[in-house]
């Protein structure tokens, strides 16, 4: 699995068509959206090669700005049903 | 509380990415602190660029597992770009390099033989003999070694103190000559000390900004997302992008200035000229700190001696500079009016206007940015100079948000390449072997006889390999740079050079590279977590590592193999008798006991290294030689940078322990303060009160004002060759690509290099999008496919093709013209033609 934290800046009055545009991908979730217009995301996919590619394709939601990577994390087993607590 | 082991990363990743966003995240707690982790966390400096982001770096059983955006970095503030993202997979590439390799036939080295696993002792054995024969044929100007601006500064330091004062060879020059050496002129002959005098702080200060031959949104990301950010929150500020081609920098461009290759020159003269015409200038500035002068023109183009280019230059390789006066100063501009700027740029009038008056503007704070399109130019000390003229006519230098400032390419081509003293003409802190007192004070503070460096500069990157091909270097090192693929000119130079039958290559790297597969012996490499480490970046800051992890099967560091090497040596080998009739002390002994057993760098003794948290952490190289030799090396550095009888102040630093306990520090660091703008009064403590500004590094305090004029390129399109070629990097790929190649995510994302056309440009050559072509030059052909699309948009005339993919070596194409000052290639400008494959 390959679990990604990021950071996307929006035009602030586009933040919300963002937000929108982000939601219906696969394996995204918007965690907040900040009144500057930045956006506090995840991405969980599958370790398959795909990750850079699907991060450069935020750049051509309209009203994005600049997309941050800050948090990774690769694993060899799927982590489901693994239970730590 | 029952989560699932993927709901505790993915909270952990928002919490992380919350951070960085500078906000929280509600409802939910800190996993971490809640459930604990298996994952050991540590800071560290990311491998990549100059921008020098902090990581954390997770470890699990020995192996890096996870990074993420340091928060607490000052300089990315928990943000990563897509390169800094994957670091973690760098390391674990299916062929990294585990045993040395060298070419045998029949049991023995042959220089035609095929690569064989040798034990360490084997591969030294052949290598010493080699240096050795080498050495006693004909002297110490025929053994050589090519570094590199991602060693650390204790391999930097290593290297050159082992190749200048161990073996007599001023021989030893880096990649960043590639990359910096322009920048690194321009900062000497202005100011006489060198780096930037401001940082990064300056992109939050700055009211506007102007790029300058740099696309920092694909190779500085995060300090482009730092500028993004000050230009949608404050009002009125601006960016000025120029280029020979469009790039993602123009997306945010409120001035995009796409210009024809090389008329930089001109249109920084006008910039200039138009300051003084209005009378803008800082008058007061101007009087108090500053000199005017001219450089000797018609210099050539740092091509070989018989070359007709270099024959017919009237003043080859000279950067004499003459003082003149304000007024002959004007004089000389004057020509550079703006219809004048505009012919010669081919830019719209308005635009290059409205760009003078942004400059002219007393109001406006102004940081203007540059990397390879300044720097990898044949007039590239030239052009840094101009731009520095343009800053020094307005005072708008050293104070926050008013910074000229050049951007580097390799984590550390400031902290080793330059400040060590990797160069061939330089010693540590900035001093250079062609002084004397330079010299006599490396030569006192190593314990060495007077007499012991050579007074000449060495062999520069580009000679090298000029030499390697003449067979007047023979035996030759290089380390942790991949120079096959990056060296211009490679069908004509760098290769015939590595496979002349008189010659013995060494390549030490993590990975079977071009390079090390044009060795004759390849040492396997630990690389960046695999050992401690320390690098310096752009803003002069200094930030350590640990060693997070060991290297796999038999790689060592760079600096184990320097120092391991030098054991070889017997002094006497080395040393003529004077030298040794004044140090007898030293009769008998290594070049190891010498350099490295001197009392100094070892003078530390293995120490359990452990963090905040106490966790322990390995030093492969402490337990191998049986002291802290990374301590021993930067303490005895400090020596040049940090003792009372140093001969050039500015650089000082901060004890050892002091880096490996902050998130680096930018020198000059007094009193354990450090320096965030340099030779202004109230930020910079070498600055006295009531002086205001002082450019210290100079003499009389005064930085040059330099006129130069514009001279064209050494090759420009013709009707054989019709076509400027470009070359540079992508996002996704760090310089050579032998890393980030090895990232599957980054290579699927720009697997294959392609050549960037205009549309038009592609039709009148019958040539469709992703057609296969044949990119030509006077020097070699490569193939590749064309793209009329994509993130790069070329003028007509211009095609620009990156460098990362090591099966089109676009260096085939590449012309050896260099600045004849600072040695440093044109990358970004020769002919050439494309046609049909």
């Amino acid at each position: 699995m390959s679990i990604t934290g990021l950071v996307i800046h929006a035009a602030p009055d586009r933040a919300p068509s963002v937000q929108g545009a982000l939601e219906a991908l696969d394996g995204t979730e918007v965690h907040k959206v900040t009144d500057d217009g930045k956006l506090v995301v995840t991405v969980d996919l599958a370790d398959d090669g795909q990750a850079a590619q699907v991060f450069d394709s935020f750049r051509t939601i309209p009203g994005v700005l600049s997309t941050s990577l800050v948090y990774t994390h690769f694993e060899e087993q799927d982590g489901e049903g693994e239970h730590v607590s | 509380m029952s989560i699932t082991r993927r709901d505790f990363i993915k909270t952990q990743a928002a919490l992380a990415a919350a951070t960085a966003a500078g906000t929280t995240l509600s409802g939910t707690t800190d996993a971490k602190a809640a459930i604990g982790d298996d994952i050991r966390w540590d800071k560290g400096v990311c491998r990549f660029c100059g921008t020098g982001c902090g990581v954390l770096v997770g470890t699990k059983q020995g192996r890096v597992v996870a990074t993420q955006g340091d928060p607490d970095a000052p300089v990315n503030k928990g943000l990563n770009c897509i390169k800094g993202y994957f670091l973690s997979k760098i390391m674990y590439g299916q062929d990294r390099l585990t045993m040395p390799l060298l070419r045998k036939k029949n049991g023995v080295f042959d220089k035609d033989g095929t690569f064989e696993e040798v034990s360490w002792d084997e591969a030294f054995d052949v290598m010493a003999a080699k240096w050795k024969e080498a050495l006693k044929k004909k002297g110490p100007t025929s053994v050589g070694m090519f570094g590199s601006g991602q060693w650390t500064v204790w391999e930097g330091y290593a290297a050159a103190k082992f190749m200048k004062a161990g073996l007599r060879t001023n021989n030893i020059d880096p990649n960043a000559r590639h990359c910096m050496a322009s920048a690194v002129g321009a900062f000497m002959r202005a100011f006489g000390i060198d780096e930037p005098m401001g940082c990064y702080d300056d992109l939050e200060h700055a009211d506007a900004f102007v790029l300058w031959g740099a696309n920092m949104a694909e190779m500085h990301p995060i300090l482009w997302s730092r500028l993004t950010d000050t230009r949608l929150t404050k009002p009125g500020c601006e960016v000025h992008v120029l280029s020979t081609f469009e790039h993602r920098c123009f997306e945010l461009a409120d001035n995009d200035i796409i210009f024809t290759p090389q008329s930089d020159l001109a249109i920084l003269n006008y910039i200039a000229n138009y300051i003084i015409e209005n009378k803008a200038y800082d008058q007061d500035f101007v009087e108090k700190h500053v000199n005017f002068t001219k450089t000797a023109t018609d210099i050539g183009y740092g091509l070989r001696p018989e070359h007709p280019l270099q024959k017919a230059a009237k003043n080859p390789n000279k950067g004499k500079l003459t003082k003149i006066t304000f007024d002959e100063y004007a004089a000389s501009v004057a020509d550079y009016t703006l219809e004048k700027a505009s012919e010669m740029s081919g830019v719209p009038a308005e635009k290059l206007e409205r760009l003078a008056k942004l400059y002219a503007d007393p109001n406006k704070k102004i940081a203007s940015y540059w990397t390879m399109g300044f720097n990898q130019h044949t007039r590239g000390v030239w052009v840094n100079g101009l731009l520095y003229n343009v800053h020094l006519l307005m005072g708008k230098i050293s104070e926050p948000g008013n910074s000229p400032f050049s951007l580097t390419g390799q984590p550390s081509a400031c902290g080793t390449a330059r400040e060590v003293g990797t160069f061939a003409h330089r010693l540590p802190a900035d001093l250079v072997v062609m002084k004397e007192p330079h010299r006599d004070f490396a030569e006192k503070t190593w314990n060495l006889p007077k007499g012991t460096i050579p007074p000449k500069p060495g062999f520069h990157a580009v000679l090298q390999h000029r030499m390697l091909k003449d067979g007047k270097l023979n035996a030759y090192w290089v380390q942790c740079t991949n120079n096959m693929q990056a060296a211009p000119n490679m069908n004509e130079e760098g290769y015939p050079g590595y496979r002349n039958p008189d010659n013995f290559i060494t390549v030490s790297d993590p990975y079977p590279t071009v390079t090390a597969m044009a060795a004759d012996l390849i040492l396997p490499t630990a690389m960046w977590m695999e050992k401690e480490g320390a690098y310096g970046n752009a803003e002069r800051r200094t930030q350590f590592w640990r060693q997070q992890v060991d290297a796999p099967g038999e790689a060592k560091s760079d600096i184990w193999q320097v120092v391991e090497f030098s054991k070889r040596f017997k002094i006497e080998e080395v040393w003529p008798e004077e030298l040794l009739a004044q140090k007898p002390e030293h009769r008998g002994k290594t070049v190891y006991d010498v350099l490295f057993a001197n009392g100094v760098v070892n003078k530390f003794p293995v120490q359990q290294i452990t963090d905040n948290a106490g966790n322990v952490y390995n030093n492969s190289e402490s337990k191998d030689f049986g002291f802290y030799l990374q301590k021993g090396i930067f303490e005895e550095y400090r020596l040049f940078n940090s003792a009372p009888n140093i001969p050039k102040k500015g650089h000082e630093m901060a004890d050892f322990e002091t880096y490996h306990n902050s998130r680096g520090l930018r020198w000059p660091v007094i009193g354990g303060k450090e320096t965030l703008w340099r030779f202004r009064e109230g930020y910079d403590p070498h600055v006295k009160s009531g002086e205001s500004v002082k450019f210290y590094g100079k003499p009389d305090g005064r930085a040059n004002i330099i006129f130069a004029p514009f001279e064209p390129a050494a090759e420009s399109p013709d009707a054989e060759y019709d076509l400027w070629l470009s070359t540079g990097r992508v996002l996704e790929h760090w310089h050579s690509g032998s890393m980030t190649r090895r990232v599957p995510e980054l290579y699927r994302a720009y697997p294959d290099a392609k050549l960037y056309m205009h549309p038009e440009d592609a039709k009148a050559r019958g040539l469709k999008r992703g057609q296969e072509v044949k990119v030509q030059t006077r020097r070699g052909e490569v193939a590749t496919r064309v793209e009329t699309r994509g993130r790069n948009k070329v003028p007509k005339g211009l095609v620009y093709m990156p460098w990362f993919d090591a099966g089109q070596l676009v260096n085939k194409l590449t012309l050896d013209a260099t600045d004849p000052l600072s040695k440093e290639t044109d990358f970004k400008k020769c002919a050439c033609r494309v046609v049909r494959a």
